[in-house]
């Protein structure tokens, strides 16, 4: 059989702006669908350079369609009316959860699909991370470690740009970073009493895809910090940015854009993989794409609901599901808002510019030695320090010129923690197909059942207390904090459901992210992830799919694929 | 993807001080504008005129414009026909996972008639043709009762919320009153701060979080 392209890669986000630059630089002649429509770098970007005051409801949008179009969506805090074209309509992307549970899927179906909207923090894991799971028992081992990774985080953080502060932390890797964007006086303080008065935990500033230095036709960062906007200068990655280009560069790429990948078609003689099906959403009509390879890089759960559908008489229960286990496991971080603090002593400070990322420090318990109580593994604060503004008018009594005066000027100094726990792997935390309820296409929706445990509730148990101390040892006056995490979803970090192992019999992709039962099907997205650790997830996919893509080419030129 | 550094958590639950599922009197804001469904969508005109003159007590023309200047009154019905700021319904849009139920048809205009009741009890009569003395006194004590402990919820707070929304996020009270930078094109990460400096509206993080 003749196939028309030598890869076909799904998805045009994070990992799927990889693959294709990573296969077609290898010289794969490459087709890349995308569900949605295509966004044009730059000239796509429709709200970038708007006021408030030229949109009709002032950048906080329109509530009511929101509550008709947006339910979800509209949840997040990245979803304003300058972004929210760059959100799903929930109306007409369902999904379902049991009842009793609840899961909020926050979803970019576009090109680039959530590179434009990401928090672009690049965190490097360590064998804390990778470890994890064979340590403590739960989950599967992950079939690499560190060293497996490291030499494809170098490629990665030199291609995309990290900015960031190297800091010697065994248990968060540093980088090839780009010089980091400096702390404002508050953060700088805290870091400095944390040095002293803790000295395992490290405050330092977001490691974050935006450029400090001008690379490959990209501008520096101009300190907006309206990222998710889409950024026409090419500060941050994105796929737009980044990868798209470069792989348009080798004349090897082809996009289809608007349509929907419908399951993935599996030859029973030859036990591959033969290409894709899909659904032109804007003519309802059906094509076919033939490869040699085919990567998912449709987004953790709709590379998951991707092989769920492809069902055959070999593959009764979902494509490369021999095992059982597919769409098990997943993950989200457990997320809350565990601090904020009055910082006073910094009155006559202010800053410049709107830096687009914040601060972390990162996971300190259960590292050598256990000291989560009720907990395994662990969390990070990520968070900063800023000066209030005219909003603060909202909880302050008062009218006229005196009131009117007090908001003209920046405000006091507060230091926000915000927590990420990591998400243990659980059977129970499952994707399948729903019964019951279809999509405007007829196919049926994914079910989300999804909860947070006792061990997430642990951690943020202990980092409400540990943000306390923290704040209170750098003088801050703490008013308000949570233990309670939000909905699952609500970190934005959904992984699992394909992951990887050792063994075929308890997992779906090997080591090369290759599922164990189709030798030429890969799935490098977060449905990948064995575990969750506690760092932000997107370096990390992005590593595994151009190291997953440099040995799938090599397979295919030895012979072996 | 997660988050510019603040971390991910609903905006509207966590820094508003229990502003966010305001409720009156112990019911909640959407119940009771469900009793009043069905009425047209507008604002009177004797209620335009009492936002307007509101308004302006909150923020008045100075060496720059004050809010009835800049158009605030019509923000804030716009802000309430649509629901904005939770005036509506409560935001549950995950118990619904893509399907919400049909909007109530007048948004959160209720709140107006609220505040004209208030300021009614308060001015003795007619607020709008009060002396602006008594205009003054009558939404004072609102406020001063709405800021006391416990009165978390009361309806005033909805309302000056979106006054202030509607002031600096106007041209006038986003560049004129404050400042505002697009570009700013540096990160200057301490520099000293005036007592005379303003502040920038265009501070993303600090109208989110501050």
């Amino acid at each position: 059989m003749m196939q028309e392209f030598d890869a076909i890669v799904v998805g045009s986000g994070i990992t799927g702006g990889w693959s294709a630059k990573e296969l077609t630089q290898a010289g794969l002649k490459v087709l890349m669908i995308e569900r949605g429509r295509d966004i044009e770098h730059g000239t796509g970007y429709k709200t970038e350079t708007l006021a408030p005051w030229e949109l009709p409801f002032r950048g906080m949008g329109d509530a009511e369609r929101y509550w008709a179009e947006y339910p979800v969506q509209s949840m997040n805090r990245h979803f304003t009316e300058f972004t929210e074209h760059h959100f799903v309509n929930d109306r007409e992307n369902p999904y379902a959860v049991p009842a009793g549970k609840d899961f909020n899927w926050w979803r970019s179906y576009q090109m680039g699909g959530r590179s434009l909207t990401w928090g672009r923090q690049c965190y490097r894991w360590s064998d804390y991370d990778f470890g994890a799971n064979k340590a403590d028992g739960h989950g599967l081992d992950w079939p690499i470690r560190y060293a497996d990774l490291a030499p494809w985080y170098d490629r990665v953080e030199d291609f995309i740009g990290v900015s960031g502060a190297a800091e010697g932390l065994a248990v968060l890797p540093d980088g090839r970073f780009q010089p980091p964007m400096a702390l404002n006086a508050v953060e700088q303080h805290c870091r400095d009493v944390f040095m002293n008065t803790f000295p395992d935990r490290r405050l330092t500033v977001g490691r974050t895809a935006n450029l400090t230095e001008a690379k490959e036709g990209r501008s520096k960062c101009q300190y907006r910090s309206i990222c998710a906007r889409g950024c026409s200068y090419g500060a941050y990655f994105s796929t737009q940015s980044s990868t798209l280009p470069a792989a348009k560069a080798t004349g090897n790429l082809t996009v289809i854009t608007d349509s929907v990948v419908e399951g993935v078609d599996h030859d029973p003689v030859t036990g591959r993989a033969t290409g894709v099906r899909y659904l032109d959403v804007k003519t309802g009509k059906r094509g076919t794409a033939t490869a040699r390879l085919v990567f998912l890089n449709a987004g953790t759960f709709n590379s998951n609901h991707i092989l769920l559908r492809s069902t055959s008489e070999r593959f009764p229960n979902g494509l490369a599901n021999s095992s059982g286990v597919l769409g098990t496991h997943i993950m989200d971080h457990a997320t809350t808002l565990s601090g904020i603090a009055a910082m006073p002593g910094f009155e006559t400070h202010t800053s410049y510019g709107n830096r687009p990322t914040g601060i972390v420090v990162p996971r300190f318990r259960n590292l050598d030695q256990q000291d989560g109580a009720g907990f395994t593994r662990g969390y990070s604060f990520q968070g900063g320090a800023l000066q209030s503004t005219w909003t603060a008018g909202k909880r302050a009594a008062g009218l006229g010129v005196d009131y009117k005066e007090s908001l003209r000027h920046p405000g006091p100094w507060r230091m926000i923690f915000v927590t990420f726990a990591e998400s243990l792997p659980r059977a129970s935390n499952r994707l399948t197909l729903d019964r019951v309820k279809t999509d405007p296409h007829g196919a049926p929706v994914l079910n989300i059942a999804f909860e947070h445990g006792a061990n997430e509730h642990a951690a943020l148990a202990d980092a409400k207390g540990q943000a306390k101390v923290m704040l209170e040892a750098a003088g801050g006056h703490v008013f308000l904090g949570f233990d309670q995490p939000g909905a699952g979803g609500s970190a934005i970090h959904e992984m699992g459901g394909a992951r990887m192992g050792n063994d075929p019999a308890r997992s779906v992709l090997d080591k090369w992210n290759r599922a164990h039962d189709v030798p030429n099907l890969f799935v490098t997205d977060g449905a990948a992830m064995s575990s969750s650790a506690c760092q932000n997830p997107s370096l990390t996919y992005m590593a595994l799919t151009a190291r997953a893509c440099a040995n799938a080419v090599s397979m295919l030129r030895e012979g072996t694929i | 993807m997660a988050d510019n550094g603040l971390g991910e958590f609903d905006r509207r639950s966590a820094i508003g001080g229990g502003l966010v599922l305001a409720a009156l009197v112990g019911t909640p804001l959407w119940i009771w504008g469900k009793a009043r469904q069905g009425e047209k969508g507008e604002a009177t005109e004797d209620q335009r005129r009492m936002i307007d003159t509101v308004s302006d007590l909150v923020i008045p023309r100075t060496d720059t414009p004050g809010a009835s200047d800049v158009g605030v009154g019509d923000f804030v019905v716009l802000a309430l026909n649509h629901g904005l700021d939770g005036t509506r319904e409560p935001a549950s849009g995950a118990a619904i996972q893509g399907g919400g139920p049909a909007p109530t048809p007048r948004g959160g205009l209720y709140l107006l008639d609220d505040l004209a009741i208030m300021l009614r009890i308060k001015a003795g009569g007619d607020f709008n043709q009060a002396t602006p003395a008594a205009q003054r006194a009558a939404l004072t004590a609102i406020d001063t009762r709405a800021f006391a402990p416990g009165n978390d919820k009361d309806p005033w707070h909805k309302i000056k919320d979106l006054i202030l929304t509607g002031y600096y996020t106007s041209e006038a009270g986003g560049s004129k009153e404050l400042q505002y930078e697009l570009v700013p094109g540096r990160w200057d990460p301490d520099v000293p701060l005036k007592p005379s400096d303003r502040a920038f509206s265009s501070d993303w993080t600090a109208v989110e979080f501050g």
